[in-house]
């Protein structure tokens, strides 16, 4: 059982790899645009640290250390949330039907886009993180620390991804998707920390940022980034993503074993 | 075929009493009942929204049926879809070709979701490919490929499992005369040396009238006959008288001029051509000698004729006179003329 779901879910995404690396524009703009965060927002608010003011309230003195795991985390809800578009693709194409007709467990069907997504992004965080030390951002907690911050990053995508993959069960044109998802994402991000310090955000803001999942992926990153290996904000970045995690493949086990799915 | 196959053949599909209605009401497919025998190459004939294609993916597990059952090989395929799913191949109406990846690609993707160890698929790749004919262009991608070998590439993944029984989805939808012939040829040629059973839908004649031993028409969710097409062609008989009253009667008048052709003996069934503005199509055993008692009887009811024509039935003829419909002039609607215009951009892609 356990094979059938590994072999499934590998050929799922082995053909997910294939098709995005073959798309040039995919892979341009999948790397262009964090590294376009990057350059833009680090110069922009550059000056931004020269305030003593705004510097105490980001924590640092450099906004780019700031803001590296900020744009991390929105590379990684990019990448993930327009997951669901491939779906909808699919099943127009009638390569849903394909594999829908064959044995294959349909749960490995998300699994296997899911496991794709975790692989781009990585891929993607890794660019970042070597951009951003060439442009002389310096974690506190060196490369592990970059490593665990891959980590979230993995386990944001596949929140952001499954959703989006369960509503591309009950949403059949691209188009919607993407307006939904347009509605969900923008409020996400600018109610979070991920580009702004809660504590500079306007006290009904940060009550909305206490409870955005986005902030609690930030939150352990940016600890990781500036300040040290805090575990209380690591363990509780970990509990939350994964208790997600655990709500967002259950609810994708559910639509792609328990309903139909064309 | 000629021989009787409900003698010496295995029953492949059985399907009973099967319905099915769409959300919102469309009932698709209304009590529907027949069964495919093992070897054979078995149509459904029917216009474009008949319900072709709703049954077939009933059958092919897609869909779940509202009410009736449906059984491949013996197993339920509501109760048992996976078990299904290993026995059948599928090759729907739209192409379902990855066009970004190489035609081996596919085929080793298709493989792979079907389980079948690396060293045995290189071979039935190699062996599925062969028999499409499309080993030279193996390595080059799907978007290249013309719109027939991207639909034989569609079959040979369709194949790869060896199925015992292959459901093709409209084959040759959109395709050009040549590409249709070509596909024909493959298919009748996979029954041939694989000794496949074969499921097919379409809306063209002649390729019902070709390629099939059996056809099943069917219009508006219901089968209205399952026969050979030389039954049934025999079975029309005789010949076909098509004429259109004077357009200056009444609807009273019209009605009592059909009464009185219906009562006449030799006269075995009168239809109307839909759409054709009053045209009417009547069935006779011969034409020759009907012709003298049907003007007699329209000019006892004051009627007259607008146009007669004789002629002996084409498969086209018992599509009529079975559903009332000239599949030649069918009107598309206007969804799934888009939706066939897609698939045809799509192959032309
Ligand atoms: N998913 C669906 N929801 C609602 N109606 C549908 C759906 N699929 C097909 N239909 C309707 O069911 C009828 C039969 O369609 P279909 O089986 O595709 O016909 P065919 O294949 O013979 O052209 C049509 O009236 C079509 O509009
Ligand atoms: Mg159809």
């Amino acid at each position: 059982m356990l094979s059938i779901y590994l072999n499934s879910t590998y050929y799922v995404c082995w053909r997910e790899l294939k098709r995005f690396f073959r798309q040039k524009t995919r892979i341009i703009m999948a790397l262009f645009q964090p590294l376009l965060w990057l350059v833009l927002m680090g110069n922009m608010m550059a000056g931004l640290t020269d305030n003593p003011y705004a510097a105490r309230l980001l924590g640092v003195d450099n906004y780019l250390l700031f803001m590296t795991p900020g744009v991390m985390v929105m590379s990684a809800l990019f990448g993930g949330v327009f997951n669901g578009v491939s779906l909808i693709w699919d099943r127009r194409l009638g390569f849903l039907q394909k594999m829908l007709t064959s044995p294959l467990p349909r749960f490995s069907i998300p699994l296997g886009k899911l496991a794709a997504i975790v692989l781009q992004i990585t891929l993607q965080m890794i660019i970042i993180l070597l951009v951003a030390r060439f442009l002389g951002v310096h974690m506190a907690t060196g490369l592990p620390g970059a490593l665990v911050m891959l980590v979230f990053c993995a386990l944001f995508a596949t929140v952001m991804g499954g959703i989006s993959l369960a509503l591309a069960t009950a949403i059949k044109t691209p188009e919607t998707l993407f307006t939904v998802v347009n509605f969900l994402t923008m409020p996400l991000i600018f109610s979070s920390n991920a580009i702004f310090p809660r504590e500079a955000m306007p006290s009904w803001l940060q009550i909305v940022a206490d409870y955005n999942p986005v902030s609690y992926t930030v939150l352990p990153m940016r600890s990781l980034a500036t300040s040290g290996w805090i575990w209380p904000d690591l363990l509780l970045g970990l509990g939350v993503l994964l208790l997600a995690n655990a709500a967002v493949f259950l609810l994708l086990f559910n639509r792609f074993e328990k309903t139909q799915l064309i | 075929m000629g021989n009787n196959p409900e003698i010496n053949k295995k029953i492949q599909v059985e399907v009973e009493n099967l319905s099915k209605t769409f959300p919102g009401g469309i009932r698709a497919v209304d009590e529907v009942s027949f069964r495919v025998y093992e070897g054979e190459i078995f149509g459904f004939l029917g216009p474009n929204g008949a319900g072709k294609s709703t049954i077939m993916m009933i059958l092919t597990t897609l869909l779940k049926p509202s009410s009736g059952k449906a059984f491949i090989n013996g197993i339920n395929v509501s109760a048992n879809p996976q078990q299904v799913r290993m026995n059948i191949g599928y090759v729907s109406q739209e192409l379902s070709v990855d066009d970004m990846l190489t035609g081996r690609e596919n085929l080793w993707l298709q493989g792979g979701f079907y389980g079948i160890p690396a060293e045995e698929r290189k071979a039935r790749i190699a062996e599925v490919l062969h028999l499409v004919g499309l080993e030279e262009r193996k390595n080059s991608k799907v978007e290249t490929y013309s719109g027939g070998m991207k639909k034989r590439l569609d079959i040979a993944a369709g194949l790869l499992h060896r199925p015992r029984i292959l459901f093709l989805d409209e084959p040759t939808l959109g395709l050009d005369i040549q590409t249709r012939s070509e596909i024909w040829r493959y298919i009748s040629g996979l029954r041939q040396k694989e000794g496949m059973t074969i499921f097919l839908t379409t809306h063209y004649m002649e390729e019902a009238d070709r390629i099939c031993d059996r056809i099943g028409i069917i219009d508006h969710g219901r089968l209205l006959t399952v026969e050979s097409p030389s039954n049934l062609k025999k079975e029309m008989g005789g010949d076909l008288i098509r004429f259109t009253l004077n357009s200056e009667m009444g609807d009273a008048q019209t009605e009592r001029a059909l009464e009185r052709l219906r009562s006449i003996p030799a006269i075995r069934k009168i239809v109307e051509v839909d759409g054709g503005k009053g045209e009417y199509s009547a069935l006779t055993a011969s034409g020759e000698e009907t012709l003298p008692l049907f003007f007699a009887a329209l000019q006892e009811t004051g009627s007259s004729v607008g146009r007669v024509t004789l002629k002996t039935p084409s498969l086209d003829d018992v599509f009529l006179s079975y559903t009332g419909r000239d599949l030649r002039e069918e009107k598309v609607h206007k969804d799934q003329g888009l939706q066939e215009r897609f698939t045809r951009r799509r192959l032309q892609s």
